[in-house]
């Protein structure tokens, strides 16, 4: 597909436009840092940046126009959406200089030429693939970009893009945004309830009590480390970032078994686990197949942070990480395995880790980010974990349309480093499961995404592959 | 025989959740479903081992159903059966 510009202008803030008040500095979150300094590891070594995009497949109706709009009287109102994440005077915490946010430029909505016979059931355009492939510039305030495919002029419907640097939002609030941004369109918000910068709760445990936890979290991580995984992709390496994207939408019949299964597998409060072990055997399938030792299969599953019950923090990452490791001899027992996952996430929670990863992340913020990056793959043999994994259950559920056009689908493509790789990401939309795959080119061949591909359905419906 | 009634596990539950986990208005009570309140799987292990470290009774997820985490009160019921065999 030609991804040639159409129409990338930026409309100019109105005369007078000044940014809104609020906090002069918003500092990042321990997992924001987390995500920076992969962020600055991609930019070093691979030429790009750590992005996530949220795709949203629409039906006839979306006004590009109304978009650009719409996003730049919000960004006028919430500084955040372009400020420059830099250290204070070069030293502190990380934060965003929402103080010098009037002098960055605002995000933009860049229109692309479509396929003649393309469409929103269609495949992707390779325009979105690519944007996650560009270079964000995180310091200049370049945080958001919007990429927008309509077919017939919109008449057969929209494709559209919403790619962040991964620090922006987490998969949460980037749903939330959408929400939101379009329940401004709707009239029913004001731009102003978008800006929420909520912190995490503060810890009601002491400093060293904290530091306790932390130690605890890296003594876990180090444990897991003395059977160190080995990633499809190998160790950090110095090629260009070539990240590509698949999407495959199960049918409605087969999404209610593949529910089925993760409820009577996993139980109604983990399906997460099953769509994990299915993701770990799917790529087993390929390290078998190229007859290569896998060490442990190692993968961090975030968890959500946010208060719950509550509507806000849509900005900044607010999750920690739950690890999961578990060998190869292990990945052939379907039923197994999940209970091994199981009980490996009950023990993680009692044993604190999920508080300890918080804990462990917001300390190391008042690291230099080489030495984060730095400090993470020395304990895994140069990996950071064996591949990716998300699941993230509704797609924006509460959201039928999005500036007036019926949303068809939705999900995910989140960030991926070229090393691990590669990731999977699970969602529904409606009754529909998407399984969104992002890859380094050169990591996987062409039979093994199909190979991965037939072994996830297989897992997920209950079939052989 | 348990020292604890399902009423007295029901106010525990309710008020773990109200204090610890999961941020809610003056409109949550005993009865509100845990689930609509904003509860997720790790508050719900994180509430099951805060009931057993009151308790000394660990009640396995599994045993869990979208039906006793309707409120308070049924996890109470729950628990209080698990205390009455233990």
């Amino acid at each position: 597909m030609s991804s040639s510009l159409r129409a990338d202008a930026v409309p100019p803030v109105a005369a007078g436009a000044v940014t809104s008040g609020g906090p002069r500095i918003v500092p990042l979150t321990g997992s924001d840092c987390f995500l920076r300094a992969f962020d600055d590891e991609v930019r070093r070594y691979n030429g790009a940046s750590h992005v996530s995009q949220l795709i949203l497949r629409l039906g006839p109706g979306f006004d590009v126009e109304v978009l650009r709009r719409l996003v730049h009287e919000v960004t006028v109102v919430v500084p955040l959406m372009r400020a420059p994440i830099r250290r204070r005077y070069g030293v502190g915490l990380p934060v965003y200089r929402t103080d010098l946010a009037d002098r960055m430029p605002l995000p933009v909505v860049t229109v692309h030429a479509s396929e003649p016979d393309g469409g929103p059931t269609g495949p992707l355009p390779d325009a979105f693939a690519a944007r996650m492939n560009d270079r964000f510039l995180g310091r200049r305030g370049r945080l958001l970009h919007f990429d927008v495919v309509p077919y017939a002029d919109g008449a057969r419907g929209t494709d559209l893009a919403m790619s962040w640097l991964h620090m922006l939002f987490d998969g949460t609030g980037s749903e939330t945004f959408i929400a939101q941004l379009d329940r401004y369109f709707q009239g029913t918000r004001g731009a102003a309830d978008l800006m929420t910068y909520d912190r995490p709760p503060a810890p009601r445990e002491q400093m060293s009590a904290r530091g306790q936890r932390a130690r605890a979290w890296r003594a876990h991580i180090a444990h897991l480390g003395a059977s160190p995984p080995r990633s499809l992709a190998g160790p950090l390496r110095s090629v260009p970032q070539d990240l590509r994207l698949r999407v495959e939408t199960l049918g409605v019949e087969e999404t209610a078994r593949a529910i089925e299964r993760a409820k009577a597998l996993a139980g109604f409060l983990t399906p997460m686990l099953f769509y994990l072990a299915v993701t770990i055997r799917a790529h087993d399938r390929v390290f078998r197949a190229r007859g290569l030792d896998p060490g442990s299969y190692v993968v961090p599953l975030p968890v959500n942070l946010r208060p719950k019950g509550v509507d806000g923090a849509i900005f900044r990452s607010h999750v920690s990480l739950l690890w999961f490791q578990v060998q190869q001899e292990q990945v052939s027992d379907l039923e197994g395995l999940i209970a091994d996952l199981k009980r490996q996430r009950h023990a993680s929670i009692k044993g604190g880790l999920v508080e300890g990863g918080v804990a462990a992340m917001e300390f190391v913020r008042f690291l230099p980010k080489r030495l984060y990056a730095r400090m993470t793959r020395r304990g895994m043999a140069g990996e950071l974990c064996s591949f990716f994994f998300a699941y993230t259950d509704q797609f924006v559920p509460a959201a039928q349309s999005f500036l007036g056009a019926e949303i068809l689908n939705g999900f995910h493509a989140p960030a991926v480093t070229p090393s691990p790789g590669s990731c999977l990401a699970m969602s529904l939309r409606g009754a529909r499961l998407n399984v969104t795959h992002v890859y380094q080119s050169d990591v996987l061949a062409e039979e093994e995404i199909e190979t991965m591909r037939r072994s996830v359905r297989a897992d997920l419906i209950g079939e052989a592959s | 025989m348990t020292e604890w009634s399902v009423q007295r596990l029901a106010q525990l539950v309710f008020e773990i959740v109200r204090d610890q986990l999961v941020a809610v208005g003056d409109d949550f009570t005993p009865q509100s479903d845990l689930i609509e309140a904003g509860l997720d799987s790790i508050g719900v292990t994180q509430l099951m081992l805060a009931l057993e470290e009151r308790t000394g009774v660990w009640v396995d997820e599994g045993l869990l159903t979208p039906e006793l985490l309707s409120s308070s009160e049924t996890l109470a019921a729950c628990v209080h059966e698990q205390l009455a065999q233990s």
